[in-house]
């Protein structure tokens, strides 16, 4: 009896916390499709806000930023990291507390510390030099040093789980070190290789701190046209474009779900 | 004669070995080195640096910085950082225990359901957390703008004046955190609970008459390593956090975090922004030592993986 | 250094070839020309103190079915990744088929090993997993069906062939990690206890399967065990290795009935072991008193060790006047179905007998016993 009234009231405040995580992402959708320019009126319903942000060329050309920002430096981060990851596993052996340290640096160093960090190192550079003005190549660059870790990291779990006599047996039956990489490591840790980039990738569009500080003039990305706007306090299609990133996370988290029970069947 | 050659490709071996590690390693590690280790080592020579032109740092080497981060000035002493700091502190206590007693039922609730749905419940839970801060955020400012059901609400029960909303403010930085940071402690909580050694637990159900004491003795001191990742999962972002604050808490709801990049955003001030950079770097490494030396002594001492 | 690498590789694959067209023309099963092995002065050491080989010297015959025997840490498996190419001496030379191979990397060999684990790729089915040695040496797509297709028939496969890997049974894997290496057709085939993972049943069923294939094959296979049965049921020759040493090579039952020291024999399984503090010509004193011995087992020291095999030994029979005689008491029977052992204790010293049961009346517990040994049967052991 008493344990029906605790069950239940743990289902009851799941459900108040579900609520709590998934109001303020409602909200934002809800008024995305609001007739007026208002968060707390629901005039009627309307598609002007999307209409518009078709028409805002700052936006179209923060969303193509973010998309190469994001491309490219998972795809780098991916070779680099793959190579770290592989190198970890071949040396494990050996004594590298340093390069766990160093690989560990970028995840518990505090965002904002990592981003001005880049910014300060970039615009004294560029101030002796001249090379590395702040813009998408330096993102790019302080979006590969956090991607890295994560991809090693993966990659290096998934081969810590392999037999190791996989690799013996290889040589054994006659590859070569290139035929070895080509026929027998990549097609292994190929899983490993897919999650590692979209995980990267979503690091990558998830980030607003670092990109912040990092950044030129030029190279906004949607998070911070996003926040440009909402500290003018001009925020009319905001919640459109906000609503349109939450639809992309929904179907991303779907996919994973499918993923998950395919791997699992 | 032949055993030198021998010992000859013994050592070309030893070398091709070493020529791997290199081949391998040293792009990540130097990429790492280059455009992290030696920007955080330049921000922390910036912080003993003086205050040049445009806020960009200058030589002569000073402590200036970490005197205006104490709060010493041209008008002589101010509290404002001193506050800021406090309020750093006071905001992350506040939020990681929120979080705690949030999560702690949440993450049970999961582990007590069919195991078919425990996959979705935690994806229902980390879900948000993969949409930007910033719009996360938004949606807040959204929700507790003046004129919303949830502002209204709390002028009816007095706890703000009329026409006001319920941002900026110190509370909804609280809630901003909380929300953020809810999914860093359910995780690992409901490792701790799915590994939870249930006979143990009957055990002390017969042992001990209540189910209080039951849970205090038995359940509790299981889910200690699970809490303790989460603590350190979730404190040591707060406790730097910028968005947040920026964008809920208004003038009044600084946090260190924002005291720091206006230094560099507004460019004002960059060896007083690295002072305080390097304040955050030492909390943040007094955590997670104090994490690991209280993990080590219960004896569960697993790495946390994200 | 490349040299005679690519003189290995070249002989070995026009070797292959011209044996493939014969196997087409006969429509049956050739036998290849097997290699001999010959190890000279291998030494390894792992860290500063583990010495996993110390200076050994070995010889394998073409054709022979080799087990290297002995207990974990021994380094016989050290020794098998040598052969294969995966472990460097620190020094002497590996030499397959007359040809100095030490500097030659494992996918340059001729060699091809059945692994503890079986090794199977995950990521492949298992005719892929099959191929991937001929795939590796170029073979053409054609050849590598005909070949797996042969394979699959020859190690009876059936229909496992078109399955993924993790649907199948440790036995199957077993059989696939085999037919795997037997596919490429080597000069020398290593197996590192190919069978320690399987139960006993199926176990005892592959032993027989393993040796009847290695002498239709008539294949240089190189065994590593640490089970002293299954080595003796397979080998042609056995090394028992112990501490980076070989204590003694030879066939099984010279290796049983005559080990060389008192390691080999416990090794072996012998538990009957007796002190000797004195000999003569034709005696040894012992534990056990003064024994008669043939002549021919008199050694140079005096000390050592008296080899008393159980199945030796008569219980209250009549015997010859040479024979050796003892009083004893048995203390346990342990009643085995086609034997009887008994667990005795003469001169106060515990002995192992056991008996053939063929009707006659058991002993009991307690009973007073005659124990007799004919001289010849007894063999002297070195410390």
């Amino acid at each position: 009896m008493k344990k029906r009234t605790l069950q239940r009231g743990l289902s009851a405040f799941w459900w108040l916390t579900l609520i709590f995580l998934y109001l303020p992402l409602a909200v934002v959708v809800f008024f995305s499709f609001n007739a007026a320019n208002s968060a707390a009126r629901f005039t009627g319903f309307s598609l002007r806000w999307y209409e518009r942000l078709l028409g805002n060329e700052q936006i179209i050309s923060a969303f193509w930023n973010s998309m190469v920002l994001a491309i490219v430096s998972a795809v780098l981060a991916l070779v680099i990291g793959c190579l770290l990851g592989y190198g970890m596993y071949r040396h494990r052996h050996r004594k590298l507390g340093w390069l766990i340290v160093l690989i560990y640096l970028p995840i518990v160093l505090p965002d904002i510390v990592f981003g001005i960090s880049e910014m300060a190192f970039f615009v004294s550079i560029h101030r002796y030099t001249g090379l590395l003005q702040p813009g998408l190549l330096t993102m790019i660059i302080s979006h590969v040093t956090f991607q890295i870790p994560f991809v090693a990291l993966i990659v290096y779990s998934r081969l810590v789980g392999l037999d190791p006599t996989l690799f013996e047996a290889a040589k054994d039956l006659y590859a070569t070190p290139f035929k070895r990489a080509w026929h027998f490591l990549l097609p292994t840790i190929k899983p490993a290789l897919i999650s590692a980039f979209f995980l990267s990738f979503t690091l990558s569009i998830d980030d607003f701190v670092i990109s912040f500080f990092t950044s030129g003039p030029e190279s906004a990305t949607l998070p911070i046209y996003i926040w440009g706007a909402i500290k003018k306090g001009v925020t009319p299609e905001i919640n459109a474009i906000a609503a349109l990133m939450i639809g992309a996370v929904a179907i991303a988290a779907l996919m994973s779900l499918l993923f998950n029970r395919q791997g699992q069947r | 004669m032949v055993e030198s050659s021998r010992m000859a490709s013994r050592g070309r071996a030893v070398v091709g070995e070493s020529r791997h590690l290199l081949f391998s390693v040293a792009p990540g590690a130097t990429w790492i080195v280059v455009f992290l280790v030696l920007p955080s080592l330049y921000l922390m020579a910036v912080a003993f640096m003086t205050n040049g032109p445009y806020g960009l740092p200058q030589m002569p080497l000073t402590l200036n910085s970490f005197e205006q981060l104490a709060g010493f000035g041209f008008l002589g002493w101010s509290p404002g950082n001193l506050y800021t700091l406090l309020r750093s502190l006071w905001q992350t206590f506040l939020a990681t225990v929120l979080v705690v007693i949030v999560a702690y039922p949440i993450a049970y609730y999961i582990t007590t359901c069919r195991i078919k749905w425990r996959a979705i419940m935690l994806l229902l839970v980390v879900v948000p957390s993969w949409t930007n801060q910033v719009i996360r955020t938004f949606g807040w400012m959204n929700l507790l703008a003046p004129g919303t059901p949830l502002s209204d609400l709390a002028q009816w029960l007095g706890f703000i004046p009329p026409n006001m909303g319920l941002y900026p403010s110190n509370f909804a930085v609280t809630l901003g955190l909380v929300y953020n940071f809810l999914p860093f402690m359910v995780l690992p909580l409901y490792a701790a609970f799915e590994k939870l050694d249930t006979a143990q637990v009957q055990a002390a159900q017969d042992l001990y008459a209540s189910p209080l004491r039951a849970f205090w003795h038995a359940v509790f001191p299981q889910t200690l390593p699970g809490l303790l990742a989460g603590t350190v999962l979730v404190a040591i972002p707060a406790f730097g956090m910028y968005v947040i604050p920026e964008l809920l808490g208004g003038g009044k709801g600084m946090m260190l975090g924002n005291l720091v990049a206006n230094q560099f955003a507004g460019g004002s001030n960059w060896p007083l922004g690295a002072a305080g950079a390097i304040l955050m770097l030492i909390a943040t490494f007094i955590g997670l030592f104090a994490m690991r030396r209280i993990g080590k002594r219960l004896g569960g001492g697993e790495e946390v993986v994200i | 250094m490349s040299h005679p690498t690519t003189v290995a590789k070249t002989t070995d694959q026009g070797a292959t070839e011209s044996r493939s067209d014969s196997a087409q023309q006969s429509g049956e099963r050739e036998r290849r020309e097997p290699s001999s092995i010959e190890l000279k002065g291998l030494h390894k050491r792992f860290g500063k103190h583990t010495v996993a080989l110390d200076d050994v010297d070995l010889t394998i015959e073409a054709g022979e079915f080799f087990t290297l025997l002995g207990p974990s840490g021994c380094g016989k498996t050290t020794l098998l990744r040598m052969l294969a190419g995966l472990e460097e001496p620190d020094a002497g030379h590996v030499c397959i088929g007359g040809q100095d191979v030490t500097d030659i990397p494992p996918h340059k060999r001729s060699v091809n090993t059945v692994f503890q684990s079986y090794a199977l790729f995950p990521h492949l089915s298992v005719r892929d997993n099959l191929a991937f040695g001929l795939r590796m040496r170029g073979d053409s797509k054609k050849e590598q069906r005909r070949k797996v297709d042969e394979v699959a028939e020859f190690i009876q496969l059936g229909s496992l062939v078109d399955r993924p890997v993790d649907q199948l049974s440790g036995g199957q894997r077993q059989r696939i990690a085999l037919a795997r290496a037997l596919i490429c057709e080597p000069n020398v085939l290593l197996l590192d206890e190919p069978l320690s993972a399987l139960d006993a049943g199926l176990r005892g069923q592959l032993q027989v399967e393993l040796q009847r294939i290695q002498k239709r094959l008539g294949m240089t296979f190189v065994f590593v065990t640490h089970d002293q049965d299954e080595a003796m049921v397979m080998s042609d020759r056995i090394a028992v290795l112990d501490g980076g040493i070989i204590q003694q090579v030879g066939p099984p039952n010279e290796v049983y009935e005559h080990p060389r020291n008192a390691f080999v024999a416990r090794f072996m399984g012998h538990d009957n072991l007796f002190a000797i503090h004195a000999s003569g010509d034709d005696w040894v004193d012992t534990e056990l008193g003064r024994l008669h011995i043939d002549p021919a087992e008199q050694r140079e020291e005096q000390d050592g060790w008296l080899l008393v095999r159980p199945e030796t030994l008569e219980l209250n029979a009549e015997v010859p006047e040479n024979y050796n005689q003892l009083q004893g008491k048995v203390m346990e029977r342990l009643y085995r179905g086609s034997r009887v052992e008994y667990r005795l204790e003469v001169a106060g010293v515990t002995m192992m007998a056991t008996a053939s049961n063929l009707g006659q009346r058991l002993l009991n517990v307690g009973d007073q016993v005659t124990v007799s040994v004919c001289p010849d049967d007894l063999v002297r052991v070195a410390s």
